[in-house]
């Protein structure tokens, strides 16, 4: 469903010394230098996994999911998506897969969410029918009913997230890149959110990774995974593994030993 | 195509929403109409005629350029930079969608709308001064006007379109941006007729494509140009679209290969 080989993105950033000569420097000659986001990351997720995609920040988890969506063409190495190379962004790829940025919203700002729902459908031509039957299980499974008729402005972080995550499944996709979607919602709403994706996971066999830095979502959710820090791949296994090695007390120590003292990667 | 339809009633729907905002940018364009109205009456007060115009063809240019400002250069393609500098642009490309047309298509509602108020104000202003407007004598005047105006919508946003394309190179493209559409009206006739100008200006500014957004249309409207002159203006208009057209789609491509998605 999803294999990835030798993956590498590195990015050419601008640089500048601190200090008012070095801007005036930087009026004539600009200084740049690469940051490796990206280093030579190779796994596979089979159809139906629910895969925790885990390391600290800028470790280069969310460049990988960006690659892994087409987004970012890397600098070397392949990826294949239900069969597709991302970055070539063909149709059917598209309409299969989707992509929920915690801190992104698709929802226009001054219209009800309703709105949205409909520009999706017609921009995924999604059958009008299916359309209909999956508005209505989505708002069930979340209990939206009564929101998408509220201009999205005036929605909570939580009912906004529980909209967008609705928004980006109306086209049923096999594949969920999920980038902390729990990220700033409160306790009971991290709780509804981690059990719509564990139910959509269940009901339409969706390949589903998951980026979060909140320990309750990985451990409720995910039965397997990868960590990756400095832009390498850390580790890929089991969640029992990943404590059994590094921390059976917690998942929080197991994770944070993991990253604290492992320079090569271990891949189970 | 129904997709981009859609786009278009989201866009209208999204406008109505932000009403403070249109009643601004309308009350903007009343004031500059009526200035320059009375800059023309007044100048056109005591001579038959200035560069060419008589008073009714001036006071048609200047009440047809209000209404064309609406129709080519009202846009929001100056959205796009910010939309690459900010990752917005992510939203659009993880999406079955083709982000030129989704841009001409939300570039067509803003047009719409404005045009639309464009075109009431005129009437209006004409109603309450009792301005005589000089409409064309033939009535293929007036399909040659339709084609010369969506022409001049057509390439207007194609090179607005590449502008915006700057933002994947640079998050300082609102500099660039506002000298080309200051140069782009001043050159298209958007603030006066270009033959009030030198004729040596007006050679060198007719090599470039912007006179054929504001200024040809209406001087087809006014029926100054022989019909020769009229279809080698959509000629010219055609070779710009088409020119211009190929140089967005190899800067929309190469830009895509460069975007960072950076904020996403």
């Amino acid at each position: 469903m999803i294999t990835i080989k030798g993956l590498t993105k590195t990015f050419r950033v601008a640089h500048k010394a601190p200090g008012l000569a070095a801007s005036f420097r930087g009026l004539f000659k600009r200084e740049y230098r690469d940051v490796h986001a990206v280093r030579d990351i190779s796994f596979s997720i089979a159809e139906g996994e629910l895969v925790g995609f885990l390391g600290p920040n800028g470790a280069g988890k969310t460049t990988t999911l960006k690659m892994l969506s087409g987004l970012l063409t890397p600098t070397q190495g392949q990826a294949e998506v239900l069969g597709f190379v991302p970055w070539k962004r063909e149709r059917a790829f598209q309409k299969q897969f989707t992509m929920v940025m915690g801190q992104r919203t698709q929802l226009w700002w001054d219209l009800p969410a309703w709105d949205s729902f409909l520009l999706n459908k017609e921009i995924y031509e999604i059958p009008h029918r299916q359309f209909e039957e999956t508005v209505q299980e989505l708002a069930t499974l979340l209990e939206i009913h009564d929101l998408l008729e509220v201009p999205v402005k005036k929605l909570s972080l939580g009912q906004r997230m529980k909209a967008e995550l609705a928004c980006s499944l109306l086209h049923r996709p096999r594949v969920l890149l999920l980038d902390e979607p729990t990220i700033g919602l409160d306790v009971v709403m991290q709780k509804k959110v981690r059990d719509f994706i564990r139910a959509y996971n269940q009901r339409w066999k969706a390949t589903i990774i998951l980026t979060s830095h909140n320990m309750e979502d990985v451990s409720e959710l995910c039965s397997r995974v990868i960590l990756i820090n400095h832009g390498r791949l850390l580790f890929n296994g089991g969640l029992a593994e990943l404590q059994t090695r590094f921390g059976p007390e917690s998942l929080t120590e197991a994770m944070r030993n993991a990253f604290g003292a492992v320079d090569t990667p271990i891949v189970v | 195509m129904r997709k981009y339809w859609f786009v278009f009633s989201i866009y209208w729907q999204e406008g109505l929403q932000q009403r403070a905002s249109f009643f601004m940018e309308r009350f903007r364009s009343l004031v500059v109409l009526i200035s320059f109205y009375y800059f023309w009456t007044a100048l056109l007060a005591h001579r038959a005629s200035f560069a060419g115009y008589d008073r009714s063809q001036m006071i048609t240019y200047i009440l047809g350029m209000n209404i064309l400002r609406g129709i080519v250069f009202a846009s929001r393609t100056y959205e796009i930079a910010g939309e690459i500098n900010h990752g917005r642009l992510s939203g659009y490309l993880l999406k079955p969608v083709n982000f030129m047309a989704y841009t001409f298509f939300r570039d067509m509602a803003e047009k719409s709308i404005n045009s639309v108020s464009a075109l009431i104000e005129v009437i209006g202003l004409s109603w309450v001064l009792h301005v005589g407007i000089r409409w064309p004598h033939q009535a293929s005047t007036w399909a040659y006007f339709l084609i010369a105006i969506v022409g001049a919508m057509i390439l207007n946003f194609i090179m607005s379109f590449i502008m915006g394309c700057w933002g994947f190179w640079t998050a300082e493209s609102g500099g660039p941006r506002f000298l080309f559409e200051l140069f782009l009206e001043f050159s298209a006739g958007a603030f006066f007729p270009l033959d009030v100008l030198s004729p040596k200006l007006q050679a060198i500014l007719k090599m470039f494509p912007s006179p054929y957004l504001v200024f040809y249309p209406l001087h087809v409207f006014l029926e100054k140009l022989s019909p020769a002159q009229v279809i080698n203006g959509l000629g010219c208009q055609l070779f710009w679209i088409t020119s211009f057209g190929i140089i967005a789609y190899v800067v929309w491509q190469k830009g895509v290969e460069a975007y960072g998605a950076q904020g996403s």
